[in-house]
Formats: C-alpha cells, sequence, structure tokens
C-alpha cells in the first residue's frame, strides 16, 4: 500500500518539449503504468485503467500527481525572473530509491571524490559549519551558508575560489540548489534535480537550469549538467541498501550531513516513505 | 570458533593496493591488498551512506571509499574524514571485518575468529579464476572424471594434475583454477569447460 | 583539429583519451545528442551524412568512425600507438579495431537501453556483452601468462583505446565487470597511463594522487 501522502504529491513525468501524440511517453510512476501525451493540443497524464491525473506543466516539465494534490506545486520564483536562461537536460535512468537520488543532489562532501578537478579536488575536501532548518511555513528543507572550495569556479576563474551554495528540498523528489555565479556575485546560478520515482528502487531523473548566460552554447550547458550527474550514477547504482534508510541504523553521518539527516526526519515525519527503508538492516 | 572458509580468487589477481568485490555466502564482500601487502575482507558496505567500498582505492595501509573518500585502515576502524580534516573518527565507525588469509596462491575469507583449516593445494600452480553461469550440478555435469573433495574438484588434463577451488555462488558458480601443466592449456580448456556448463542450462 | 562530440558518448572518449594520452589538442564542439537528437538535425547531417557521433574534421579530411579516428591520431604521431610494425602485429590491432564494434553493438546498446531509454532487447544486448567479455578475458589471461598486460604486444595501442571505454563502462549497462580479473588488471593498467583522462562512470584511479597534505582551514580562505 503506497501511503496516501506519498499520492498526494507531485512528481516529474516528462519534459513538455518532448511529449507527442498517443502512445506518447509509456513510462511509470510509482510503481504503476502512465502515458503522457498530446491530446487536442493538452498534455495528458493517463493511468493503467485510463484514468486522468491532475497535471502541472512547469520549469520545462510535466507534473503529475496519482491522488488529490495535497497543495500546489513549489514555486521556483526564479524560473519568472527576466534574463534567465532556462535549460532542459533531459532524462537519466538511475537503478537506485528516488530519495537517494535526491540525498546526493544535497551533498557535497563527495565532491572531490566523484566530481574531481570540477566540483572539488583534494586537499580541499573540508565542509565547513553551515545551517539546516525545516522551514514550517513553506514546509521545505533548506541548507544555507554552505561553503566548498571549487577548483575551478568557471572557465575564466584561475585557481579555485570558495564557492557558496543554498539547499531546497522542495518537494519529496525534487531539490533546487543555488550557487554564487562567478559572473555575477549579486545573482545565484539555480539548479534543480526533479525526480520521476518510477518504482522504489528505479527512477528517472530530470536536471534542469536557470542561469544568467547568454554566451554559453545550450548543448555545453547540457553537457556539463550531463556530465555531473552521470559521475554521481555510478555511485548511486552502487549503494547498499538500494533504498534510503529513514532509521539511524547502520548509516552514521556527521556533520557535513547535516542536510541529509535533515531530509530523511522531514521525509519520515511526513510519511513520505516510497522509497525508504523504515527498519534499519 | 569456526565458520567455512570460501574461496574467493587467485593471489595473482589481487596486487598490491587493488581492491575487488568478493562474497562469503550470502554477504558481499570488498577485499583488498595493502601497499604493504597485507590482505583484508571487508562487508562491501561503507558505514557513512552504505557505498561499495570494492569501488574504494588504497593508499598505502588504508582503504578509501570512493563517494566522500572516507580511509579506513587494516583493522577496519576509520581513520580519516576528509571533510571533517581535524577531526579524529570515532571508534564506532568500522568496517565490518571478516578474517582473510592466502594459501597456495588462493585468497580465503571467512568470519571473523574463524580457524583456519584449508584444503591442501600444494604443489600445483594458480592458473586463472571464472564465473560459469550455471549451478554447481550443472559445473559437476561438465567435470567427467573430477573427483570432489569439499571445495576441491581434482582431476587431470592431458596427464597433469588440476584443482578446480569452487566457490558456489546459488545461480553462478566462480571456479579458482589450478594446476601442474600448461597454464594456457587449462585455461583454453576451462572456456571449453563453461561452456558445456551452461549448455546444461539451457538444455 | 575538430571533434563533434558528446560527452557521454563511448566512442566520443575513445578519440578525446587517445589524443589526450598523445598530447594532442582537440577542438570540441559540443553536439546536444540527448535530449536534442541534434546529430540527428539536417545542419549535423550536412557534416556527417550518417547522423552519427563523433566526426573528425582536419581540413578537407572528415571521419565519422572513431576506430579510423584513432588510425589517423596514431599515425600521424611516431606511430607508437599502431604497436610493432609487422605485418601480425598490425592484423592484431585491426582485430580488436573490429571486436570494438561488437562491444559497442553489445555493452554500448545496454548501456544506452539502461541509462537513457533507448529501445531495443536489453537481455540480448547483455548476453552478447557478457560473450565479448569472455573472449576479452581469455585473451588478456593469456597476454597475462606471457607477462604482457595490454591487448597486443607489450605497450598500450589503439586496440586498448578503442576496446577500453565500452567494457569500463559496462555496469553503466547493468553487466558486471566483478567476474573478470584480468580485463579488471588492464583496466586498472590503461587508467593508469600518463595523462590519462576520465569521462562519466569511468572514474580515475584516486590512489596514483599521494595522501594529500593538510590545508589552511575553510574559513581562513
Ligand atoms: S559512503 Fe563511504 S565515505 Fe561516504
Amino acid at each position: 500500500m503506497i501511503p496516501q501522502a506519498v499520492l498526494n504529491e507531485w512528481y516529474p513525468v516528462a519534459m513538455i518539449a518532448l511529449v507527442g501524440p498517443r502512445p506518447g511517453r509509456q513510462t511509470q510512476l510509482l510503481g504503476s503504468d502512465i502515458a503522457v501525451f498530446l491530446e487536442d493540443g493538452q498534455i495528458v497524464v493517463q493511468g493503467a485503467k485510463g484514468q486522468r491525473l491532475a497535471v502541472t506543466l512547469r520549469y520545462g516539465h510535466v507534473w503529475a500527481c496519482p491522488g488529490t494534490p495535497a497543495h500546489d506545486l513549489f514555486p521556483i520564483p526564479e524560473a519568472d525572473q527576466p534574463g534567465r536562461r532556462l535549460v532542459d537536460c533531459g532524462v537519466v535512468r538511475v537503478k537506485c530509491s528516488p530519495l537517494r537520488a535526491v540525498e546526493n543532489f544535497l551533498d557535497i562532501a563527495h565532491f572531490p571524490f566523484v566530481h574531481t578537478d570540477v566540483l572539488g579536488a583534494e586537499p580541499h575536501t573540508e565542509v565547513g559549519r553551515y545551517e539546516v532548518q525545516i522551514r514550517e511555513d513553506s514546509d521545505e528543507v533548506w541548507a544555507t551558508k554552505v561553503h566548498f572550495y571549487q577548483p575551478q569556479a568557471a572557465k575564466s576563474a584561475a585557481g579555485g575560489i570558495v564557492t557558496e551554495y543554498m539547499y531546497r528540498v522542495a518537494a519529496p523528489t525534487a531539490a533546487v540548489l543555488y550557487k554564487t555565479c562567478p559572473n555575477q556575485p549579486d545573482a545565484w546560478d539555480v539548479i534543480g534535480i526533479f525526480v520521476q520515482p518510477l518504482t522504489e528502487e528505479f527512477c528517472e531523473v530530470w536536471p534542469w537550469m536557470a542561469l544568467f548566460d547568454d554566451t554559453t552554447p545550450q548543448a555545453d550547458l547540457i553537457q556539463f549538467q550531463q556530465m555531473i550527474f552521470l559521475q554521481d550514477r555510478s555511485i548511486l547504482e552502487n549503494q547498499i541498501p538500494r533504498l534510503l534508510p529513514l532509521d539511524p541504523g547502520k548509516e552514521i553521518p556527521t556533520q557535513a550531513d547535516l542536510t541529509s539527516i535533515a531530509y530523511r526526519r522531514w521525509l519520515k515525519r511526513k510519511g513520505l516513505t516510497y522509497g525508504a527503508q523504515m527498519v534499519a538492516a | 570458533m569456526s565458520g567455512m572458509w570460501v574461496a574467493n580468487g587467485l593471489s595473482q589477481d589481487l596486487p598490491l593496493g587493488v581492491v575487488m568485490a568478493g562474497a562469503w555466502q550470502g554477504a558481499e564482500l570488498a577485499i583488498w591488498r595493502s601497499a604493504s601487502g597485507r590482505l583484508s575482507a571487508w562487508n562491501d558496505r561503507c558505514p557513512h551512506r552504505g557505498m561499495r567500498l570494492s569501488h574504494g582505492f588504497v593508499r598505502g595501509e588504508t582503504l578509501s571509499c570512493i563517494y566522500h573518500g572516507w580511509a579506513y585502515g587494516t583493522d577496519g576502524a576509520c581513520s580519516k574524514i576528509p571533510a571533517h580534516p581535524a577531526m579524529v573518527p570515532p571508534a564506532a565507525i568500522k568496517a565490518e571485518v571478516y578474517q582473510c588469509v592466502e594459501a597456495e596462491g588462493v585468497i580465503w575469507v571467512a568470519p571473523a575468529g574463524s580457524d583456519v583449516d584449508l584444503p591442501d593445494l600444494s604443489g600445483l600452480a594458480a592458473v586463472r579464476s571464472v564465473t560459469v553461469q550455471a549451478g554447481l550440478a550443472e559445473v559437476a555435469h561438465a567435470l567427467p572424471g573430477f573427483v570432489c573433495e569439499g571445495a576441491v574438484w581434482r582431476g587431470q588434463l592431458d596427464g597433469a594434475a588440476v584443482a578446480l577451488v569452487v566457490q558456489d555462488r546459488g545461480a553462478l558458480v566462480r571456479i579458482h583454477a589450478l594446476g601442474t601443466g600448461d597454464r594456457v592449456k587449462v585455461s583454453r580448456w576451462l572456456d571449453g569447460m563453461m561452456r558445456l556448463a551452461e549448455q546444461g542450462v539451457l538444455a | 583539429m575538430k571533434l563533434y562530440d558528446y560527452v557521454l558518448s563511448a566512442s566520443c572518449y575513445k578519440v578525446r583519451l587517445l589524443a589526450a594520452l598523445m598530447g594532442v589538442k582537440l577542438e570540441l564542439e559540443a553536439v546536444d545528442f540527448h535530449p536534442g537528437q541534434a546529430h540527428k538535425s539536417a545542419a549535423f547531417r550536412a557534416i556527417n551524412p550518417a547522423g552519427t557521433l563523433p566526426v573528425l574534421v582536419d581540413g578537407d579530411l572528415v571521419l565519422s568512425e572513431s576506430t579510423a579516428m584513432l588510425v589517423y591520431l596514431a599515425q600521424a604521431s611516431g606511430k607508437i600507438w599502431l604497436g610493432d610494425a609487422t605485418p601480425a602485429s598490425a592484423a592484431k590491432v585491426q582485430n580488436w579495431l573490429a571486436f570494438s564494434a561488437r562491444l559497442g553493438a553489445s555493452l554500448g546498446m545496454a548501456r544506452l537501453h539502461d541509462m537513457l531509454l533507448y529501445p531495443g532487447d536489453i537481455e540480448a544486448f547483455r548476453r552478447t556483452g557478457v560473450e565479448c567479455l569472455r573472449e576479452l578475458e581469455s585473451h588478456l589471461t593469456e597476454a597475462r601468462f606471457a607477462g604482457r598486460i595490454f591487448l597486443v604486444g607489450d605497450s598500450p595501442t589503439i586496440a586498448d583505446i578503442a576496446c577500453f571505454p565500452n567494457v569500463a563502462l559496462a555496469p553503466d549497462g547493468g553487466v558486471s565487470l566483478d567476474d573478470y580479473p584480468s580485463i579488471r588488471l588492464w583496466s586498472r593498467a590503461v587508467r593508469a597511463l600518463p595523462r590519462f583522462i576520465e569521462m562519466p562512470g569511468i572514474h580515475r584511479l584516486h590512489e596514483l594522487k599521494p595522501t594529500p597534505e593538510a590545508v589552511p582551514p575553510l574559513e581562513s580562505l
């Protein structure tokens, strides 16, 4: 039985630009078959029994809710900010819990080892103290004042700089990061990860960006994001167990994992346990 | 106390500073050799966030996890957490350690505290390890004339002794082969034996 | 020399890798293969009618097969990546270049299926992939008996570079490499080559770098 709280959330199921007529995109959501297609100029998400799911079109993607939406889809105000370029990066399938994919996105300590010489490099492995809160008003997890040494923050930057990040869990399987933008010190680059839970142990991931960058060719921006995510994929497919453990058991966090701890606690509190392991094993 | 010893590969396939995946019964393992030659076998699961340690890297006498670089000494205890360079890791952070020994070129693993009790493979030279996608019964069928003594099947190939140390992994069987004859000949014979055993599965 | 490139393509990586190992600089032009399908566009087909990646352009020369690009790069500088000059060695290198196409059609397709949702018979891709890996493992095992580690002769050649990517990326397509000890050591030998570069799904050998010295705390930077 899938908890009602899980069914009442929004999940990404397709990239708007790629949706075509029937049969359209045949895929899965929470273990059930769904189809995403165009009908009379409208995007439809249809369940296995022919039922139509609630749909929201936002941030380049089709979002569906298999139950009764508990709330509107989360806002990303930057998506409407003039001058930002919105980039859809396509889909990548990963053999892991959708929650593991989100947790990895919230993590910085792996940069020097998994994104070596791009987002981090030894010996600059330290994760400083940062702030984490579960914001009651928006019901989101936020991590702020996250600092990390980045060897090559931008093509132009000679040597490394300390980059600041903010992380935000906006939905059980969607997170957004804000990163200081080397070209524009007062603005943040915004990068999202939208995860479609196919099953508890299988997901499809849609990276998305909203950047101040008029010059870099689209293909380069997409490739950069795909490169980063595909470096993570070989990690995600090799974590044991495949489900995300919500009980403190065999996985030991440290101070650098405060965001992950808050995410797990938030999921548990809200009963968003699809893709989670409840009893440590 | 004694647990069963399971062959997990050949010494020649695990040089200094290398880690590989192994198994004991149902448990998946990371087996590695330090720069000084010390062998270790651990549960293949990093205590931090569950990453397989067999994907990690060996520096000197430590194995580091590929995900966040946590380093573990040969006793399994975490010695360094790169995200907190100044912190001494708590003693509770420890890989689950198995016993690991090698004899006559074969690497063996058992639960910690097991008495060492290994078959006699003296006088034989290691050839290679192969993995057969078949059960033990099909493998036995493909080895006419071989005699089974526990985990070791002994027989002859063109007058030279051959010993096959068998690691049963349920749906597949890993075979660590040793012999006195020409290694190329034994290796090619193994390729044929595998095909024969797997045809047994298809039949 | 300009390479039309896609960062997740094993075939593009072959060319980037050999160029890096040889110290040859390539001008890279990213093509939006996924999700944009830009390699199927009319504009791209004007460069390569086959609509495939990579494409290498050097003056008037346009190449659309990655193994031909390896030959071209290797011929152009000293030929040490072509093996020794004997007919047997040259033929063996060609044999492995052809073999690498089988790797692409099996392990490579399994990876595209599992990762980028390409259609196809995944079980067939994996089964033929395992057959290829076994052939490779047996060959490399015999090479090790003779004290060698690479595919042809005593030093690395374009044969190794052609086969390495789809083999190392096999787990991306759900094919484990745990069963092949000689492939594991060969893959380490390739990754240990000076100037080796990685691609997503193939990580570098972090152990080649010494344990880092302490640096000032983050707060002071
Ligand atoms: S999972 Fe191993 S160091 Fe984090």
